[in-house]
């Protein structure tokens, strides 16, 4: 019994144990910051990469894209209605985008998508800028420059549609109010049209002309696109959006024969109308995407029927199938499922099928998003745990550190060894002191090791953006080297365990050989000891 | 005359300084009686504290052997020691010897908190406070049960050991020089605790180097040249210098 309460008085009144619990905390702190960052990097990569895809997709694996794809769709909603939620094609290509108020290109991955299937079947619409503004009024469809002017009572207004959308939004956002005013500094930015005037910044809309809100100008297809790929970030995390609602962009890709050559046709160009950016978090998805509808790509890349020469047309293609499943299906079981379906589907075409229709189709893959985003996520998990044992092995440093501590403790109260001896204490109930003393090192050094890396990741991105603030070199965390345009900062509480665990059998080593060191000690010798 | 209760036969005890061998103990014997005080006395250095300690099994002699109650003390291995140390023996040392996290209420109560194991503890921790306190009140502490022993005055701190050294009623307490710390008057306070404890029945063994403190025992005894003799009232051992020390061997 002694043994514990001398090991708390030793805690509470020995300034040499603050050293002990600093080390421990310091460790503590350290390894629980970057499990937990390394840790929400991984499981923000799982999210987000969940998010990006849908739970099942059929890719050609090649860019001329597959045919028959609204024919397997008909086909699984016949063999699998209890599997299957959702269906819904996409094209991947790759091209330029083009500012043409600024002259500004930029690579650009350009997806065919029908955006009100794409966002059933994965994550993509919770992150639209504009449609959490103005609900329902991101399309993909021909749009013109929508302008806010003057009404007849003369407010200054946007035109009545997308006023009603935000006034939705509003009553929806009516208890955040921080958020309704940030976005009164700038709900759209300043317009670049002779025609326009921008009024003050931080009225609710200062880009405006002095006729009634209209849309101005030509219609153009709608266009997504990645927050990145446009827009530079400022140090408080937001995006400096200086093209306005409806500008104009250009893409600028190439078409594929069915049979992968070029079509000879010039580089295609595609006038659209920025309409919205997205923003998934995964800064190599948010850098180069851009999306458009479906059917517009599909058409201006010749994977829509194509006359052939010897007579009749070429089939719709695209390149991927994004399959949406039914809850309570497990992912691979339902991969399964659908491969197989695919070999049925194919199986029962027959011999209608073109040869380089043939040659499409036998590219075709089944995958689940993790079988996508595996080696990326396998790779990820590899460098968290890299990481987390380089950092446990510096750690290491605090068990030498806590004998160094202990040893010294040893030497300093040999003389209280001898009296416990003198008193019948035995050589292991000595060790057993120290032993218990360094376990309370290493129980306080994890509490306050726990509180202090808690606080310290559950502000991390603030302390990064006073740093920024201070100087922007000083930005640790860039988007873009990292995926996240944020520093993951969740703590689980199954990793406050194992480290605060891990932290006490560390103090624990770290005081044996003292310990044992001072169980042996002979009590004349201590008790002579001054 | 009363029984012995402690018995050291030809005792030797020597140390290595360096290259040296210091001899300290050379073949001493001593008996102890129940109830009775005994002083041992003898110059600095003369082995006075070696032979107290190997008499309370904190050290082991290098020859010789110390019966308690007929049995054999080295005999019974470290645990028979440590029980030993824990129940039969009280000791007070010069230095206090106070473990200075504790209060004066926890350090007396040490030797119980020593003896019982973690679970008995909780079942006998009333009773052990109770006679704590019942001995920090004989010794006229019962105003510091809550201070730290750096609160205390020297005397203060010599009446605490002194408690600790009684809480298991040991049938020997030993006591180490334990006014060669203190002023003559606080000195005297504790003796005259000493000698009302002897004079309630307890057994004491005191090393001094003091001839005004070894007045106060029933029987003397002089450490001279690792040799203990007795000395009778007014006469001084044969053939032995009284300030004449350890004997070193080179």
């Amino acid at each position: 019994m002694y043994k514990w309460l001398l090991a708390i008085r030793y805690l509470h009144t020995k300034l040499i144990a603050f050293f002990g619990i600093a080390s421990v905390t310091l460790c503590v702190a350290m390894v629980l910051v970057v499990v937990s960052v390394m840790g929400g990097f991984l499981d923000t990569i799982r999210a987000r990469a969940r998010g990006l895809h849908s739970e099942i997709v059929v890719d050609c694996r090649s860019q001329q894209g597959f045919p028959y794809y609204d024919e397997f769709r008909a086909f699984l909603q016949d063999k699998m209605p209890g599997v299957i939620r959702l269906s819904t094609p996409a094209i991947y290509s790759y091209g330029i985008v083009r500012v043409p108020a600024n002259k500004y290109t930029k690579f650009a991955r350009i997806l065919g998508i029908r955006l009100n299937e794409y966002v059933q079947v994965n994550d993509f619409g919770a992150e639209l800028h504009y449609q959490h503004f103005y609900p329902g009024t991101t399309q993909l469809s021909p749009q013109q420059l929508p302008v806010a002017g003057v009404t007849e009572d003369g407010a200054i207004r946007l035109p009545t549609d997308l006023e009603a959308a935000n006034a939705v939004w509003r009553r929806h956002a009516k208890d955040h109010l921080e958020e309704i005013r940030e976005f009164d500094q700038q709900p759209f930015a300043a317009c670049p049209y002779p025609y326009v005037t921008a009024t003050q910044r931080g009225d609710r809309v200062y880009s405006v002309h002095y006729e009634p809100p209209a849309y101005l100008d030509a219609a153009h297809p709608g266009a997504i696109v990645g927050a990145d790929v446009l827009f530079d970030r400022l140090p408080d995390g937001k995006f400096d959006r200086y093209l306005v609602r409806g500008a104009l962009l250009s893409l600028t890709t190439q078409a594929l024969s069915p049979a992968g050559t070029l079509t000879g046709e010039p580089p295609i160009n595609i006038p659209v109308r920025y309409i919205d950016d997205s923003r998934t978090g995964i800064y190599e998805i948010d850098s180069t995407s851009v999306y458009v509808d479906f059917d517009l790509l599909q058409h201006k890349l010749a994977m829509d029927p194509q006359p052939l020469t010897e007579g009749g047309f070429t089939r719709h293609r695209t390149t991927q199938l994004l399959i949406g499943i039914n809850p309570g299906i497990a992912l691979d079981t339902a991969r399964d499922a659908i491969a197989a379906a695919w070999q049925d589907f194919r199986a029962s075409l027959g011999s209608e099928v073109s040869a380089d229709d043939s040659m499409a189709l036998s590219f075709v893959e089944v995958f689940t998003w993790e079988d996508l985003q595996r080696p990326f996520i396998a790779a990820v998990e590899k460098e968290k745990w890299l990481v987390t044992i380089l950092f446990g092995l510096i750690s290491g440093v605090a068990i030498v550190l806590i004998g160094c501590i202990f040893y010294m403790i040893v030497e300093k109260k040999t003389k209280d060894i001898g009296i416990l001896k003198s008193l019948g204490a035995s050589s292991s109930g000595i060790s057993a002191l120290f032993i218990f003393y360094a376990a309370a090192v290493g129980f306080t050094g994890a509490i306050l090791g726990s509180a202090l890396g808690t606080v310290f990741v559950w502000y991390i991105n603030d302390v990064q953006d006073l740093l920024a603030r201070l100087d922007p070199a000083l930005r640790v965390w860039s988007p873009d080297i990292y995926s996240f345009d944020r520093i993951p900062n969740e703590v689980k509480r199954g990793d406050i365990v194992w480290i605060g665990l891990a932290a006490i059998v560390s103090s624990v080593v770290g005081s044996l050989l003292p310990a044992t060191i001072a169980g042996r000690v002979w009590p004349v010798e201590a008790l002579r000891y001054e | 005359m009363s029984k012995v209760i402690l018995r050291g036969r030809d005792l030797h005890k020597s140390f290595r300084m360096g290259r040296d061998i210091v001899r300290v103990l050379r073949g001493s014997s001593i008996e102890v009686r129940d109830r009775e005080f005994l002083v041992i006395m003898g110059a600095s250095g003369s082995g006075k504290s070696t032979l107290l300690h190997i008499l309370g099994a904190l050290d082991l002699p290098d020859q010789g052997n110390v019966e308690f109650e007929g049995a054999d003390l080295f005999e019974g291995g470290d645990r028979g020691r440590r029980v030993f140390r824990n129940r039969r023996v009280g000791f007070v040392f010069q230095f206090y010897h106070l473990l200075p996290e504790l209060t004066v209420l926890e350090n007396v109560l040490a030797p119980r908190l020593v003896g019982e194991s973690g679970w008995s503890w909780f079942g006998a921790r009333r009773k052990a406070a109770e006679d704590a306190r019942g001995v920090i009140d004989r010794v006229g502490l019962a105003h510091r049960l809550r201070h730290r022993p750096r609160e205390l005055s020297g005397g203060e701190r010599q009446r605490v050991a002194i408690a600790r050294a009684l809480l298991n009623h040991p049938t020997l307490l030993l006591a180490d020089e334990p006014t060669g710390n203190l002023d003559e008057t606080t000195g005297g306070d504790v003796l005259n605790l000493l000698s009302e404890l002897n004079a309630s029945g307890q057994t004491i063994v005191m090393v001094t180097h003091d001839p005004k403190v070894a007045s106060r025992a029933h029987r003397r005894m002089q450490l001279t040249e690792g040799i203990l003799r007795e000395v009778r009232d007014g006469v001084e051992p044969r053939g032995i210098n009284p300030r004449a020390t350890t004997k070193v061997v080179t």
